[in-house]
């Protein structure tokens, strides 16, 4: 066992070796692969957090005119309370609205320090037992004085679930097209190491050589590019990590913070797993076509 | 090893025969020559023994069992228990002496630390001690073919069989050679020969099977190249 795995592994070096150029260029494409991957994961990931962030918040947001008196805002609470449809109800005041931006995002106290007034109109924030009771709460809150207007999360949040539906069809059907071609590059440079040692593969099944310790060699080869490739993205990751975290918290406002660090792993172990399997996939398809017998 | 053959033919998908009929029995330790034109089946007798190909119909056997009916997986095995030399050496020529015999011990599985010993032995029996460690363009042709048959004696195989293997080499290096292949089967291994040497098939007075157009038309002991008679 141990005599098979170093033969193996000697060969498929010297494999790569004997090959260099092809070899490069298939661990390129491989890279090129899982660059795409791991932005797709990246980015699924952004828009999962975001998704789920909006569904733990209010389904139902009624915004208040600057104008309503408390009697007004009283009376609104009271024709709520007594609707069965809502499951919980928030006043949130103007004031507290402004502390609740500026907790979320620190960096803008700069400007809204130099507003002379507050911007953020006091709400009501409403759950509702079935997402689907919003048309009978959200005519009551229209039909009351006092109410500037309603928003409907639940329609945001559907919104945000076919953008990532759409994304995760467009950005999978793009890999799998990448894939294939990678796969084909991957067969095609063991093809070639496969014939450049025709004449030691004649013979080793002349000396008796099985069948793991002609093919092995290859697959590990395949194997080792994928290996390598999947470090070279890793890397390169790495290197990218704080632009690519700058972006997700830009452009996912809301992105929790303890994602990144879990994100950064799991690109991390799809983009091992990715690599090494394809590099075993194409190398076995290759061997598999070109080695039998 | 004793080898058998029984109304074997092989027909090829092109619909020529290449054998029509073959019966054969070499016993354990018998050193037999397999004359006669090229294309009279010599070359396909000898892929049907090392299992490069199957028999159309008839049995191949060897120490009694059928090569037709083996699993795929035990073909290595079987082939380690041959060893086998063809006219063109079939060396790898980026390897030394040594390495294109430790190749052989290598692609079965056998450990580092067994394989330097046997290799050094062998090299001696063949005569290559000192030329251990030169390439194969670096040396002639009778020792290129001493290498190939180290490399196939590696094994210690009980069927020995050499493809033509003085067709390259000029007469005196092809005497040294045939020399090497008696003193193989002086220690108890079946050799079989294919050749067009008829000086040499003549001169030793072995077991000549010829065979001509798919068949064997002769089988005869202590027998020249040609039919006397």
């Amino acid at each position: 066992m141990i005599a098979f795995a170093g033969f193996s592994l000697r060969r498929a070096l010297q494999g790569i070796r004997s090959n260099k150029l092809m070899s490069a260029a298939a661990t390129a494409t491989i890279v090129l692969m899982l660059a795409l991957l791991s932005g797709l994961v990246i980015l699924l990931a952004g828009f999962d957090a975001t998704l789920k962030y909006v569904e733990q918040e209010v389904q139902v947001v009624a915004y208040l005119k600057d104008s309503a008196t408390s009697a007004q805002v009283a009376s609104i609470q009271a024709g709520l309370g007594q609707m069965p449809q809502v499951a919980q109800l928030n006043y949130v005041s103007s004031d507290q609205a402004l502390a609740d931006f500026l907790a979320r995002h620190p960096d803008e106290v700069d400007v809204v320090g130099s507003l002379s007034t507050n911007p953020l109109p006091a709400s009501l924030q409403i759950n509702l037992r079935d997402p689907a009771d919003y048309p009978d709460v959200a005519a009551f809150l229209v039909a009351q004085p006092g109410v500037d207007r309603v928003l409907n999360i639940r329609q945001t949040v559907d919104q945000l679930v076919s953008i990532i539906g759409v994304l995760r069809a467009v950005g999978l059907a793009i890999l799998l097209v990448v894939g294939l071609i990678v796969l084909f590059i991957i067969v095609n440079t063991i093809r070639q190491a496969v014939v450049s040692r025709t004449d030691e593969i004649e013979i080793m099944r002349l000396v008796g050589a099985s069948d793991a310790f002609i093919r092995w060699p290859f697959i590990l080869e395949g194997c080792l590019m994928g290996l390598v490739a999947a470090l070279i993205t890793v890397a390169l990751l790495w290197l990218g990590q704080a632009p690519i975290a700058s972006f997700m918290t830009d452009y996912f406002k809301v992105l929790p913070v303890e994602a990144s660090a879990t994100i950064g792993r799991d690109v991390a172990l799809i983009v091992l797993a990715t690599g090494v399997g394809m590099g075993f996939l194409g190398s076995w398809l290759s061997v598999r076509s070109c080695l039998a017998r | 090893m004793l080898v058998t053959l029984e109304g074997v033919t092989k027909s090829y998908p092109n619909g020529r025969a290449a054998l029509k009929g073959v019966d054969l029995s070499v016993p354990e330790g018998d050193f037999v020559f397999l004359v006669g034109p090229s294309g009279a089946g010599k070359s396909t007798l000898i892929r049907l023994l090392i299992r490069e190909e199957i028999a159309t119909s008839g049995s191949v056997l060897l120490d009694g069992r059928d090569l037709a009916r083996i699993k795929r997986r035990e073909v290595p095995g079987i082939r380690r228990r041959i060893g086998i030399v063809f006219q063109d050496f079939r060396l790898l020529p980026h390897k030394s002496v040594r390495d294109n015999v430790a190749f052989a011990l290598e692609v079965v599985g056998r450990p580092r630390r067994e394989i330097g010993g046997a290799v050094d032995r062998v090299l001696q029996l063949v005569g290559l001690a000192g030329q251990a460690d030169q390439l194969p363009g670096q040396l002639s042709g009778g020792e290129q073919q001493r290498t190939a048959i180290a490399r196939a004696l590696v094994h210690e195989p009980r069927l020995f069989i050499a493809d033509e293997p003085t067709g390259n080499l000029d007469p005196l290096i092809s005497w040294e050679i045939i020399q090497l292949l008696l003193r193989i089967n002086e220690i108890g291994v079946t050799v079989l020969m294919a050749t067009h040497n008829a000086e040499v098939v003549t001169a030793l007075r072995k077991r000549v099977v010829a065979m001509e157009d798919g068949r064997v038309v002769r089988d005869q002991l202590a027998a020249a190249y040609h039919r006397e008679d």
